[in-house]
């Protein structure tokens, strides 16, 4: 700290940070708390400990096959987002097409764009031209939702590296595609992991494209939750959303394990 | 020019999915907005939400919330940035992690996490009734200020970040030059960090308001079906009473709200760019 | 090695012309380099010699071959660029094997070989596993260097071999750069703003200004006899003094100002002409007489600049002044009197 601040107000700051992250922290701690009660009723602190919500998570089928669902879809979108997004970032990168900035803005708008309004407009589309929700729509919908954090990444990391490798590359006789599988994807490899590590994530806690491009058939993990909860909510969901918890934190810690998390959240 | 057809082959595929899955539904809500039942163009859905005193409420709900959201996560997020901006790298690194925790899991998680700590028998209800301000049976859920608290814990980020950044940039030796001119701490704030944050402050602020106004999910649960946002009018309006123009006709407002929003914005920041 | 012809090249950057026409003749193993300050185009004209830049018109021929339109990839050429631009995700020896592999040279067998060979040859051997950013600045060059000679190219061309070294490293790398020019005999083009790196790395000189070639000849040439008011200002630190030339009986002398008159060896017409006077060349010493002795210059010292191994000194003739570098065995301090010569066929008139 800045010497000279009065105690006061250090005092102050130590209290309001603390204080601020009980307030962030807080439900995802009665979360996690919830999931270990003993009783059937959700309440926080929870009346006895026990582990019973976890093994009924397995009995439950709908919570199995939503799983299942979520897991094989957050794989498929992580993979096509990586790539499409990545060769997207090389080519913002490169600023060599003179659209370079519209395609750069296109491809971060859903970032900010609300999703509500796209995830309607696409069931709407998809019921009209190709017809029931199918699995697709939903990898589609996702897509859309994570690959401007692939691209982000992967432009940052692109944005630290060497310009003139490339060139470099060129005076030693590289050509093309050679240039971009020995100097640019190796360049991009760690922007491209983390992109991929956050789509992951995304896609697997997504829940309002997958609350619009749904069949009884289809139905992601979040969404069983928001079902469940809406519905007959006990500790079963609690318990989930701690599992649904743990892999965040597991994702975060390996990202920081292997990249060092200081990287994408710039400081 | 091969260097801009393998540019072009390269964001292709990226593009393309963007224009198909993003802007032509976009399109589609734009087209479907104005369509009337005879197929022809008619302003007749949007004429309905501008003359119901019901969904003008349901707006000015969204507006008010929004800036009240938006306002409190830039008066914690303020302090909160200088305190890591002045922290070590190590505590700094840990509380933007902390801070980014919530909005990396899922939505449904962590407003089940609220419904349990506002609702009736939570922590908040229970130490309220303890301190004998309320009932037995007193629940904060379905009320505004659990849309609020809700919307503030996962917007906090982005104001806070935003503002962090701008502060890592400003020349230390400012602040000691005003103490050393006579300047007491809160004054330096006042006079000189606050002033140097503003462009940091107001790119938070944008965010923060554009998400909120979008947000669906935790203003539904927390607030229930009484207090709706407009995005759970377009939510109802689509699968409920399945009026799809409608809903096309409340998202394109909803859109134009949060267009009229950005684009100033970045029309402002473009330019002082240069 | 190959010869380089480099045919009246116009480059312009947008409306921003920066060649205007150049014309270079490089033969076989020569190490030419391209001297002249920042923006006069060399860098430019290095870089559409290796392929990175287009030409609005001219043309680049490598031993006798138009490779104007060719990539670079395609030209059998070595490039060091200035910032070494070392792959950062492979090891020195992966880097150095980087254009064998390229141009698919041998057996991997064989190119780790010859990658080993030229990591000998710049004495970086040891090494060889490290990652690049393990490496010291002078280390990462030599790796660079390496690299550039593995393939046995056509051309060298290096970009301000030396400009990132500190003093020191910036000698070892003189002799090293020589020394391996003359055990390879690889035609060799560098790009430097130094012009004592000029002078001691090339057999010649090619002085640019603003998108023109100034003058070219070898350092010897190019030092003692430049022929441009350009040339003799950046070459060498030298006086450019606006004279009057007089005739008098016996030969012409020039005129600075009232009492201040230098001889001149040549005959020259009368009018006014530019006098160069290199910093290096006036001789200093203490004013004994009254009136200067003829063809002495009276100065008064207006400031001392010490320098470690030389001294520098403004000195004030009449309204001129003059820059001087001398040993520092003596040292006049600031109003001293001195009584300022021209060591013998040292002066040169240029055009005005």
């Amino acid at each position: 700290m800045v010497r000279g601040v009065p105690p006061a107000i250090r005092w102050f700051a130590r209290v309001f940070v603390a204080a601020t992250l009980v307030f962030v922290l807080a439900p995802l701690i009665v979360v996690a708390g919830v999931s270990v009660s003993a009783s059937q009723f959700i309440a926080f602190p929870p009346n006895g400990l026990s582990l019973r919500w976890y093994g009924a998570i397995f009995e439950n089928s709908a919570y199995v096959k939503a799983f299942w669902t979520s897991l094989r879809l957050a794989i498929l979108v992580t993979l096509a987002a990586a790539v499409f997004g990545t060769a997207a970032a090389i080519a913002i990168h490169r600023r060599r097409v003179p659209g370079a900035d519209a395609i750069a803005a296109l491809m971060l708008s859903p970032l900010i764009l609300p999703t509500i309004i796209f995830s309607i407009g696409l069931l709407m589309l998809w019921s009209a031209t190709v017809g029931p929700v199918s699995f697709a729509a939903l990898w589609l919908g996702h897509l859309v939702v994570t690959l401007p954090y692939v691209v982000r990444t992967t432009l940052a990391v692109l944005a630290d590296s060497d310009p003139f490798l490339e060139e470099a590359a060129r005076t030693m006789g590289a050509r093309r595609w050679q240039r971009i599988v020995h100097v640019v994807l190796p360049q991009c490899a760690p922007g491209v992991a983390a992109g991929a590590f956050f789509a992951f994530n995304i896609s697997f806690d997504e829940a309002i494209v997958a609350l619009f491009l749904r069949t009884p058939d289809l139905v992601t993990l979040p969404i069983q939750i928001y079902n469940q909860i809406e519905f007959s909510p006990d500790p079963t969901v609690a318990a989930v959303s701690t599992l649904m918890m743990a892999m965040t934190v597991a994702t975060i810690a390996l990202i920081d394990r292997l990249f060092g998390i200081q990287r994408f959240v710039g400081t | 020019m091969r260097d801009r057809l393998e540019d072009l082959a390269l964001a292709g595929p990226g593009v393309a999915v963007l224009a198909v899955a993003f802007l032509l539904p976009l399109f589609e809500m734009l087209r479907l907005s104005v369509l009337g039942d005879d197929g022809g163009a008619t302003a007749r859905h949007f004429v309905r939400f501008l003359t119901d005193g019901y969904y003008l409420g349901v707006a000015w709900r969204t507006v008010h919330l929004s800036l009240l959201i938006t306002a409190l996560c830039v008066l914690v997020g303020f302090p909160l940035a200088y305190v890591m901006s002045r922290a070590s790298p190590a505590l700094r690194l840990w509380l933007i992690v902390l801070l980014i925790l919530p909005l990396m899991t899922s939505v449904v998680v962590r407003t089940f996490g609220w419904m349990v700590v506002l609702g009736r028998g939570g922590l908040i209800p229970w130490t309220l009734w303890k301190l004998g301000l309320v009932g037995r049976n007193f629940s904060l859920m379905h009320t505004e200020a659990a849309i609020v608290v809700g919307m503030v814990q996962v917007l906090l980020p982005f104001t806070t970040l935003s503002i962090l950044g701008v502060l890592m940039k400003i020349d230390r030796g400012l602040e000691e030059a005003a103490r050393t001119m006579g300047a007491s701490f809160l004054a330096t704030l006042r006079a000189v960090v606050l002033p140097l944050a503003m462009p940091g402050i107001l790119a938070g602020s944008i965010l923060a308001f554009t998400l909120s106004v979008s947000s669906f999910i935790t203003p539904s649960l927390l607030g229930g079906v009484r207090l709706p946002v407009l995005a759970a009018s377009i939510y109802d309006a689509a699968t409920r009473t399945l009026e799809w123009n409608f809903a096309a006709a409340q998202s394109v407002i909803l859109l134009v709200g949060v267009l009229v929003v950005l684009v100033p914005y970045a029309r402002l920041t473009g330019r002082r760019r240069g | 090695m190959a010869t380089l012809e480099v045919r009246q090249i116009v480059k312009s950057f947008g409306q921003a012309p920066v060649l205007r026409g150049i014309s270079l003749d490089i033969a076989s193993g020569q190490f030419v380099g391209l001297l002249g300050p920042s923006g006069c185009g060399k860098t430019t004209l290095l870089r559409i010699i290796a392929g990175l830049e287009s030409v609005q018109s001219g043309a680049v021929l490598i031993d006798g071959r138009d490779v104007t339109a060719v990539a670079p990839e395609e030209r059998d050429i070595a490039m060091m660029f200035q910032s070494y631009a070392l792959l950062p995700h492979l090891s020195v020896r992966e880097n150095v094997r980087f254009p064998l592999r390229m141009r698919r040279r041998g057996s991997r067998a064989a190119q780790l070989a010859r990658a080993t060979a030229a990591l000998d040859t710049v004495k970086l051997a040891h090494l060889a596993e490290r990652m690049p950013a393990q490496l010291s600045g002078g280390q990462q060059q030599r790796v660079a260097l390496a690299r550039a000679i593995v393939s046995d190219p056509k051309l060298l061309l290096l970009d301000e071999p030396l400009s990132n070294l500190d003093a020191r490293l910036r000698e070892e790398m003189q002799v090293e750069l020589i020394d391996l020019h003359r055990r390879l005999g690889l035609t060799t083009v560098f790009v430097t703003h130094d012009q004592e790196e000029a002078l001691s790395l090339s057999d010649r000189v090619v002085l640019i200004n603003a998108g023109r070639i100034e003058q070219t000849g070898t350092p010897r040439e190019i030092y003692s006899d430049p022929k441009t008011p350009f040339a003799s200002d950046f070459i060498g630190s030298a006086n450019l003094v606006a004279v009057d030339i007089e005739r008098v009986p016996g030969g012409s002398v020039a005129r600075l100002c009232a009492a201040a008159v230098l001889p001149v060896g040549e005959t020259a017409p009368s009018g006014t002409a530019t006098l160069v006077l290199r910093q290096e060349d006036l001789l200093l010493a203490r004013a004994q007489s009254a009136p200067p002795p003829p063809g002495t210059l009276r100065a008064v010292v207006e400031t001392r600049i010490y320098l470690g191994a030389r001294v520098r000194y403004v000195l004030r003739v009449g309204e001129i002044r003059l820059k001087a570098l001398a040993a520092p065995n003596e040292l006049f301090e600031v109003g001293d009197a001195l009584d300022v010569t021209v060591a013998p066929g040292r002066s040169r008139l240029i055009e005005a």
